[in-house]
């Protein structure tokens, strides 16, 4: 990469967090979809999507401008467009406000204003509550910082349903519990990072063998949680199978790491929690859609 | 809707019957008695095991490398007739569920299932000897054991109570969950069992005294080895047979908080069928965690070995007994 010889939309681009706000945009797509028996109306699906996708980027880039003297010093982040000074934080500011406010204005006049205010309100609390305060004040600041996270599929549920329904509250409560495990991982990785960073990640204040213990503990309930959608009749066997054997090996390597203290496997299991959510949410579409003499709905 | 009396009886003595076949065919396996005759069907070319020298001198030529053990080919063929005897029963038990289809409105279809269960477990049997104790035919073949156990059960049950409409409760799901658990704790099981993997672990909770000790799960679950290996006290090195068995130890502690959770759950239940399955459940699934820490401790004695089994097939059926009365569940009130 070289330095300075980017244009400035690779800039605004990488701020947005492409990688993180496609999963959770996939994650939200998969909530639409489960919300009906058949096809998604199409305006639902494109502008939620768009709506939804334009807010996470919003928050991406607020917790950019946040962040911007953390990331200096983390060598994960040091190379963000703020932290290195090639954008200034007004234009930065800016644009997570133009973001925000073509979110809002999609989501209120083409999907509904349930999803606009719920939107609203997970941005607010990753961009403000999470980046600004939860972050440096407590070491469950990830477990409560998890929420806003774990809200794109209820907001693409709302999206088309108009209401909030119990079974996308499920879907929250899978993200909800994926959330501590997946980023603790990472957080064991870069332990000397946010130590320096002074950032009271659970691993720095708490010590390695207490997060990995809590990973463990975390990816049981976890465990528990992706059976939900089977029980409470959202999703069939074939869901039920695909559960059960993804959060076997994400309890495997969470039971491996009690052992291994290796960052080669911590990071391995960060790798695997975001294949897993994938795979997981893959397997929610697939069942919902899986014809009902396959997925034996006649019998079960 | 009138219970059918004879298929009721005939299904509640295949039902006991496959459970001592069960035990006899884990008795077989544990004494290391599954290659007492390296043939099949017959034993040694013949159908009873050779008794006077001139047969036996026979047979040993035969197989100059397996020399007749009389008390191992006794115990494999003890288990072939009984086998033998449960493949006519659940025949003679089709062929009434056919001559009855019309008596109740409806075909059942469990007794079909066994029939194709029991012509495929006979072939695993066979397998189990020709193709040398070759671990996935040792494990199919207790899951065929176990499944047609399973369908026994909810035969029994549907017959006993026959005309309930089918009123899914609470528990419902769970019981299902439930069952694919036991289902791959049982596999897991089985799978440590064929790779004779029992005893790589001497202590508890620890393994060779280390929490995590050397494994390697890649080789311990490779699935189909090459044909012609003999398989007779394992194949595996030592790491992949401690991957085998510490993940049947993780599966028993994640069963048991699964299993648990679900017999708890059943217990506060207000159907009071549901509740007695959840008792039933729970105490069976204490049972089943002592005899195998008991299996560790003792260094696998062959009783409590050939318990741990039955204890296994008898936990399936609970779940199926529990799964059965909230499939059907308000319509008793």
């Amino acid at each position: 990469m070289s330095l300075g010889g980017l244009p400035a939309w690779r800039d605004y681009l990488a701020m947005c967090k492409p990688k993180i706000v496609a999963l959770m945009v996939f994650t939200a797509i998969v909530g639409m979809f489960l919300a009906v028996p058949g096809m998604v109306p199409l305006d639902a699906l494109i502008f939620g999507t768009i709506g939804i996708a334009l807010a996470a980027s919003s928050g991406a880039v607020i917790n950019h401008v946040v962040d911007r003297r953390v990331d200096a010093i983390m060598l994960r982040t040091k190379q963000r467009p703020l932290a290195r000074g090639n954008l200034s934080m007004e234009s930065a500011s800016l644009f997570a406000m133009a973001l925000c406010a073509a979110s809002m204005i999609i989501l209120v006049l083409y999907v509904n204003a349930l999803t606009a205010i719920l939107t609203l309100g997970s941005l607010i609390g990753y961009g403000f509550v999470y980046s600004m305060y939860l972050k440096r004040a407590t070491p469950q600041n990830i477990v409560i910082g998890g929420a806003p996270g774990a809200a794109p599929p209820v907001l693409g549920w709302t999206a088309v349903t108009g209401t909030l329904e119990p079974d996308a509250l499920l879907l929250f409560l899978i993200i909800f519990a994926w959330t501590p495990p997946h980023f603790w991982a990472l957080a064991i990785y870069r332990c000397d990072e946010y130590a320096k960073a002074a950032i009271p990640m659970l691993p720095v204040t708490h010590g390695l063998a207490f997060t990995r213990l809590h990973i463990l503990l975390y990816t049981i309930v976890l465990f528990l949680v992706s059976l939900l959608p089977f029980v409470f009749y959202m999703s069939g066997v074939m869901y039920l199978f695909g559960a059960v054997i993804l959060s076997g090996a994400f309890l495997y390597l969470a039971i491996r790491m009690q052992f291994d203290h290796s960052n080669k496997l911590a990071m391995q299991t960060f790798s695997y929690s975001i294949v897993y959510l994938m795979a997981l949410f893959g397997f929610l579409l697939a069942d919902h859609y899986l014809p009902a003499a396959i997925s034996l709905y006649a019998f079960i | 809707m009138q219970t059918d009396r004879l298929l009721l009886n005939l299904t509640h003595v295949t039902m006991v019957f496959t459970l001592v076949v069960i035990l006899l065919g884990a008795y077989t396996r544990l004494s290391h008695a599954g290659l007492g005759c390296p043939d099949w069907p017959g034993c040694y070319g013949r159908l009873v095991v050779p008794v006077d020298e001139g047969r036996i001198a026979e047979a040993n030529q035969l197989y100059p490398d397996r020399p007749l053990e009389h008390g191992k080919a006794w115990k494999e063929m003890v288990h072939r007739y009984a086998a033998g005897g449960l493949g006519l029963l659940i025949l003679a038990m089709t062929v009434i569920a056919w001559n009855r289809r019309q008596a109740d409105g409806q075909i059942r279809w469990t007794p079909f299932i066994l029939l194709g269960l029991v012509i495929f477990q006979a072939l695993l049997g066979m397998w189990t000897v020709t193709l040398l104790l070759k671990p996935i035919v040792v494990m199919g073949h207790l899951l065929g054991g176990m499944t047609i156990l399973l369908l026994l059960v909810w035969q029994l049950l549907s017959l006993k109570y026959a005309g309930r409409s089918r009123l899914p409760g609470r528990m419902y799901r769970w019981a299902i969950v439930g069952l694919v658990v036991v289902y791959l704790q049982i596999s897991l099981g089985g799978w440590t069992s064929a790779n004779y993997a029992a005893l790589v672990c001497p202590d508890l909770p620890t393994c060779q005294g280390s929490w995590w000790p050397s494994m390697n799960f890649r080789e311990g679950f490779v699935p189909w080895r090459g044909l012609g290996v003999d398989y007779e006290f394992g194949v595996l090195d030592t790491p992949a047979r401690t991957a085998v068995h510490v993940s049947h130890r993780i599966g028993a502690v994640l069963t048991l908080i699964i299993a648990g959770l679900i017999a708890l759950g059943s217990i506060k239940d207000s159907n009071p069928s549901v509740k007695q399955a959840g008792v039933i459940l729970l105490s069976l699934l204490l049972i089943q965690f002592s005899l195998g820490v008991a299996n560790i401790v003792f260094k696998l004695p062959i009783g409590v070995a050939v318990l741990h089994n039955g204890v296994a097939g008898l936990l399936l059926s609970a779940m199926g007994i529990l799964m059965f009365h909230t499939r059907y569940a308000r319509d008793q009130h």
